[in-house]
């Protein structure tokens, strides 16, 4: 650790919270999202989707559409070259069967959610597609549907998929859990429940596409994944190369961007049309119609001993995945991996299953399934603490992870988990406690941890790919197909790149997430991007540096060992320079390339098998400790946070400023989960279209959020950093649960943790006070 | 959005002409707040939309302890006024806790009564006030009283070629004032809303008071039995809290999605007296 | 029909439809993409403008019913031709994260200081309460403005 103090002395750019470029742009509205495009002779298009949560599609008729004005083009499923989108993630299986998850472009025979998507209008504006998905002649048919994941998984229930309503399931076995259970001096039992929740990015959906001037299919969208062409050249029928994703700056992401969403839509219409097409998702379908969080149930037995150590987990895990599958055997994953917390456990069981039903469909979003888990585990450990007397911090330096610790699922932890300073730096910057303002108000804290994988499953076998390139004037070009979201991506790959090739920032121009243009380096997601895009700039960087440096040690005759680049100069040991336009002069005369692609590869490995413990899931993992000063109103359940501390260990802040946003937004948008957000969904009909019914929090409802950047030096990003897009969402719920229990002795198992829900556990609504 | 006419009115009675032409299928357009969330969500389809915002119907006025407020007058007037701050502060007070800051810049008062969302601020403070709503159609003017304007979940008294012209009521320059609110999410309708008013004698004995909920019911709750357990009383916290009991058993809320009847009636309660014991040391300090 | 309206200090006539939003004509119309579309329902803020100086939600004011109004979007805060220096505080601070709410922001806190000039962190955040903010958890928008203020105070004083 005292290597990542010195070296950061060293660092130019990288460390610094300079200004990103983005956000010079986006204060004066420079930023062409993917709605703020328009093209000449652009047609419009909506969506005619389900208002029904199962039923059969008993008649569609779209002729009186299609002859109306202006109306270009009304498609169904018979209208689809290919109607299926696959998911396929290699190598893998769980105890049901292979994960390749399925999904409908357009609904064929049955719709089995509400929202799903039916019939797909063009028209010259928007006003007219609306009018034509009105005219569209559809009946539909109501069957019996499942809207629980137990009524799901009970005998008789109707099938959502032939497949059947179980979708995936993952178990986890290590040691004798019985035995050590018996022989725990404590033993806490909880059930809690955790809700669906949306990823609510203020930007809806949104794209444009049309067709080049070389033929190609091109779709301008806010994606966090554009090797979707891949998926919309499938559902064409057409050759992958003759499909082009411009990603745009995203107006945020937080997984709901991960999935296909209006690129398919958009490609059809492109392709069916011959002319320019635009479609923005309301908020209504937005709400509606995305893949969310998934809510779980989680039943836990956790037996510590007299210690404080915790001995056993027996847990129980269901999660819904709706309608389907979308990438649900995969967040199951991430939540068996993460279920019994960052801590040493010899004893784990979990069994964790994930079922269909006829609710919205639910897939990634932040967190990603090692968040629900969270809630579960620290409000597992503090009630082990409190049976004990002990101290919140000192629970859970008894027990955190080690290096060299290995996980329930066979998993060793290679690099330092820096859980007890964490843990010790958030509760002591909550500072002197809050006195309480009346007699009726309580206060009280709560400390929750927790560990986050960043970077993809080692069986995926992730790579990421960057070109960087000075033009002869000395300004130098990156370009990497990361997708943008909002956490400034692009900006950090600029201070990579600065740092090593000695240009100032203003003369870097950073190009992003184009299929055709720029060097695929996958999703921006799993908090792989910083991890992956970075390392692959940083590699491409250091590679495109020492051919310079070559050149220039001939020029020099300097050994290339001897030689710096520094202010667009080569910089020798002995004080001489060398401006950088002679030296891009000379290679140009020499026929050395000034620019150069490079790969970076991350550690693979072969799928393991988690109940037997054979290994390496993650490539590494982001420990965090956050702490919450609550004041709860004993008279009507009203929780309010008056202090919050997030500390996270991010290996190396490549920009502090950008890491610190990272920590406080996650942390808010965790706030948001535990005390006010839900999808609120009755038989599968959704009750909050809209963010005046869905919920999420104002600058007024929350306090601000102290970001802890500790810096161990160790990760395995850039410069040693450490994935941190989503860590920080993690520990909010669970901490302030136990400041609750804190303050009033109420113990809340229900997420979110409502006023109502609050004032119920303290009895205010069974007595007659 | 649905097709629709739209017609600026450039006086009253061109407004209620059009208003008797078109019937039901006439949208008033005041602030807005309102009603174009309802046209973007394709909730309301109206076939003429009559905007009266050229009407004079903007201003404020006090005299002779009688409040006047044009149907027009917008949220952030009630918020910054001066006359209001010294006359009649419980408006200001309420209006802060409206919606958001772009709604008070647009939301007219008219608007918010001729709305009659059950969880707003100001049908909550206009059956505490006791006041009268001024309104008129092509047949003539008249003033509803607002205890029995609201006749349910946006719905009110009003005949559909009537429109909201304005407010009048009683001041109140020396009572005691208070809003309490509890939303879900700052900004919010109130999960419950309560409005006091308490005036005191030269003994320190409540004179008068005006209770109202918001939030309750299907309407604003006028607490009667609140009133009549505080009146002639000394504002002890014993009666105050009886006061608040009496309210809220008086109280029978309906649940939803999101919040119970039962959190409700709770609520209220609890606000019922945080809002009386403000009144009360209000108006204390102003005997 | 004509909607008039002086968007950013010009004057201007607009061809509009009876049932087109201010947001709809600025962005559909007149490609004036620096107000965003987020809900339709004047809940986000994402669509504010100024109206005669005050924040108004684009998304619910009726093309049609302009008569003449000042419009400001944020283009029109810019300070002799470079960034009003509230929006070098909200680049400097980190404020500005996917960026889709921060045109609403800004002109959400410039009305504010218009009639507030000295707000404390609790009223920004009170003022702020219709503009939501999805990813910064809105502490650094608070610490721009803060000391937008501080630096503002300064100079005035």
């Amino acid at each position: 650790m005292a290597d990542a103090v010195s070296t950061r002395e060293a660092l130019r750019v990288v460390g610094h919270p300079v200004a990103r470029h983005d956000a010079r742009d986006k204060v004066v509205a420079a930023t062409a999202y993917a709605a703020d495009w328009a093209l000449p002779g652009m047609l419009h298009a909506a969506v005619l989707r389900s208002p029904y949560p199962s039923a059969r599609i008993v008649k569609l008729e779209t002729a009186r559409a299609a002859a109306m004005p202006g109306v270009a083009v009304v498609l169904t499923a018979k209208d689809v070259p290919r109607n299926t989108v696959s998911t396929d993630v290699p190598g893998q299986t769980t105890a049901v069967g292979p994960l390749r998850a399925t999904l409908h472009v357009l609904a064929e025979e049955r719709v089995r959610h509400q929202g799903e998507p039916v019939a797909l209008v063009a028209a010259d504006t928007l006003e007219l597609a609306q009018a034509a998905v009105d005219a569209i002649d559809v009946e539909y048919e109501t069957t019996p549907g499942v809207f629980t994941p137990e009524a799901a998984l009970a005998p008789g229930a109707p099938p959502v998929h032939p497949t059947g309503n179980l979708l995936a399931q993952w178990r986890v076995a290590r040691g004798d859990v019985t035995r050590a259970l018996a022989g725990a001096a404590v033993v806490v039992e909880g059930e809690y429940t955790t809700q669906l929740v949306d990823a609510a990015y203020l930007e809806p959906e949104s794209g444009v596409a049309w067709i080049d001037s070389d033929g190609v299919i091109t779709i301008r969208l806010s994606t966090q994944v554009i090797e979707h062409f891949r998926d919309v050249a499938e559902v064409l029928q057409v050759p992958q190369n003759r499909v082009r994703v411009i990603g745009t700056y995203l107006g945020g992401g937080f997984g709901g961007k991960e999935d296909v969403t209006v690129e398919a839509y958009l490609g059809l219409l492109a392709l069916k049309t011959g002319r320019p097409v635009k479609m923005v998702w309301t908020r209504q379908e937005s709400l509606l119609a995305r893949a969310k969080r998934h809510p779980y149930r989680l039943r836990y037995r956790t037996g510590a001993a007299a210690t404080g150590e915790i001995v056993a987990q027996q847990i129980e895990l269901l999660a819904d995945a709706g309608a389907y599958a979308y990438l649900s055997a995969l967040v199951l994953l991430y939540s068996t991996v993460t279920a019994a917390g960052p801590y040493r456990v010899a004893a784990v069981a979990v069994d964790a299953r994930v079922a269909y039903t006829n609710n919205p469909p639910t897939s990634a979003m932040r967190g990603f399934g090692a968040m629900q888990t969270v809630f579960a585990y620290e409000s597992q450990l503090d009630r082990v603490a409190r049976r004990l007397g002990m101290d919140p911090v000192e629970i859970r330096r008894v027990n955190a992870l080690r290096r060299g610790d290995t996980l329930p699922v066979g998993q060793v932890i290679e690099t330092h988990v820096a859980l007890p300073e964490l843990a010790e730096r958030a509760w002591a910057a909550l500072g002197p406690p809050a006195p309480s303002r009346a007699p009726h108000v309580k206060v009280g804290r709560g400390l929750a941890c927790n560990f986050q994988p960043y970077g993809r499953i080692v069986w995926l076998h992730d790579w990421a790919s960057a070109w960087v390139g000075f033009e002869m004037d000395g300004s130098l070009v990156v370009r990497c197909g990361c997708p943008d979201v909002g956490g400034g991506q692009a900006a950090s790959l600029c201070q990579i790149a600065a740092e090593v090739l000695g240009v100032g920032l203003e003369r870097i121009s950073v190009h992003v997430s184009d299929s055709a243009l720029t060097p695929l380096a996958g999703t921006t997601t799993a908090s792989r991007q910083l991890y992956m895009s970075g390392n692959a700039v940083l590699k491409t960087a250091r590679e495109l540096r020492a051919q310079l440096l070559t050149v220039a040690a001939s020029l020099l005759r300097a050994g290339v060992d001897d030689l710096d680049l520094e202010q667009e100069r080569v910089v020798a040991r002995d004080g001489r320079t060398l401006p950088l336009p002679d030296l891009l002069r000379e290679c140009a005369r020499a026929g050395v390339p000034r620019s150069h692609l490079g790969v970076y590869h991350a550690p693979a490995g072969e799928p393991v098998d988690l109940a037997k413990g054979s290994g390496k899931v993650f490539p590494d993992y982001t420990f965090g400790a956050h702490a919450a000063e609550v004041e709860v109103d004993t008279e009507t359940g009203v929780v309010r946070v008056l202090g919050y501390a997030a500390a996270h260990d991010v290996g190396r802040a490549i920009n502090p400023q950008s890491v610190e946003g990272q920590i406080q937004g996650g942390a808010v948008q965790g706030l948001g989960y535990g005390l006010m957000e839900e999808v609120v969904v009755e038989n599968g009909i959704n009750l909050t279209t809209s963010f005046s019914t869905y919920l999420i929090p104002t600058a007024a409802d929350v306090p601000d959020v102290a970001a802890i950047v500790v810096e161990s030096g160790e990760g395995l990003g850039p410069f040693n950093a450490r994935g941190i897009g989503e860590p920080p969402i993690g520990p909010p719920a669970a901490a302030i649960a136990n400041a609750i229990e804190d303050a009033t002795g109420a113990r809340l198992t229900r997420l979110p943790i409502t006023a109502e829900r609050v004032a119920r556990a303290l009895g205010l609504l069974t007595e007659g006070a | 959005m649905h097709p629709f006419d739209y017609v600026a009115a450039e006086t009253l009675e061109e407004a209620l002409g059009l208003l008797r032409e078109h019937g039901d299928e006439a949208k008033v357009l005041a602030g807005g707040q309102s009603l174009v969330p309802m046209l973007n969500y394709r909730l309301a389809r109206p076939g003429v939309v009559v905007d009266i915002n050229r009407l004079p119907l903007g201003d404020i006025s006090v005299d002779d302890g009688r409040l006047r407020l044009g149907a027009l007058v917008r949220h952030h007037q009630l918020e910054e006024s001066d006359v209001l701050a010294r006359r009649c502060p419980v408006l200001g007070e309420a209006a802060g806790l409206i919606g958001n800051v772009r709604v008070r810049t647009l939301g007219t008062v008219g608007g918010s009564l001729a709305h009659a969302d059950p969880a707003a601020e100001l049908p909550a403070v206009m059956t505490a006030l006791d006041a009268r709503i001024a309104v008129a159609s092509a047949s003539g003017r008249r003033t509803i009283a607002a205890r029995e304007f609201f006749t349910g979940p946006l719905s009110t008294a009003l005949a559909p070629d009537e429109i909201v012209t304005g407010v009048e009521t009683p001041a109140l320059p020396a009572y005691g004032w208070a809003v309490e609110e509890m939303s879900r999410r700052a900004g919010d309708f109130a999960v419950a809303a309560v409005v006091a008013l308490v005036s005191v004698d030269r003994r320190g004995r409540v004179d008068d008071a005006r209770v109202a909920f918001g939030g309750v019911a299907d309407r604003p709750f006028h607490a009667r039995a609140a009133e009549d357990a505080l009146r002639g009383r000394e504002p002890t916290t014993e009666s105050i809290a009886r006061a608040a009991r009496a309210a809220r058993e008086a109280l029978d809320p309906p649940s939803d999605a999101f919040v119970s009847g039962a959190y409700r009636r709770l609520v209220a309660g609890v606000l019922c007296r945080r809002a009386l014991a403000r009144a009360v040391a209000r108006a204390l300090g102003r005997a | 029909m004509i909607a008039r309206l002086v968007l950013n200090g010009r004057a201007r006539e607009v061809e509009v439809r009876p049932n087109q939003t201010l947001l709809e004509m600025l962005r559909d119309t007149l490609g004036v993409f620096d107000v965003k579309e987020g809900c339709d329902e004047g809940v986000c803020g994402v669509c504010t403008v100024l109206l005669d100086g005050r924040p108004a939600s684009s998304c619910l004011v009726l093309a049609a019913a302009l008569r003449g109004r000042a419009v400001t979007t944020l283009r029109g805060i810019e300070r002799d031709g470079g960034l009003h220096p509230l929006q070098e505080a909200f680049v400097r601070h980190g404020a500005v994260q996917c960026g889709f709410c921060t045109p609403g922001m800004l002109l959400t806190v410039l009305a504010l200081l218009e009639r507030e000039p000295r707000p404390d962190r609790p009223a920004i955040r009170a003022a702020l309460e219709g503009n939501l903010c999805r990813c910064t958890g809105y502490a650094k928008i608070v610490d721009a403005v803060e000391a937008y203020v501080r630096a503002e105070g300064g100079r005035d004083g």
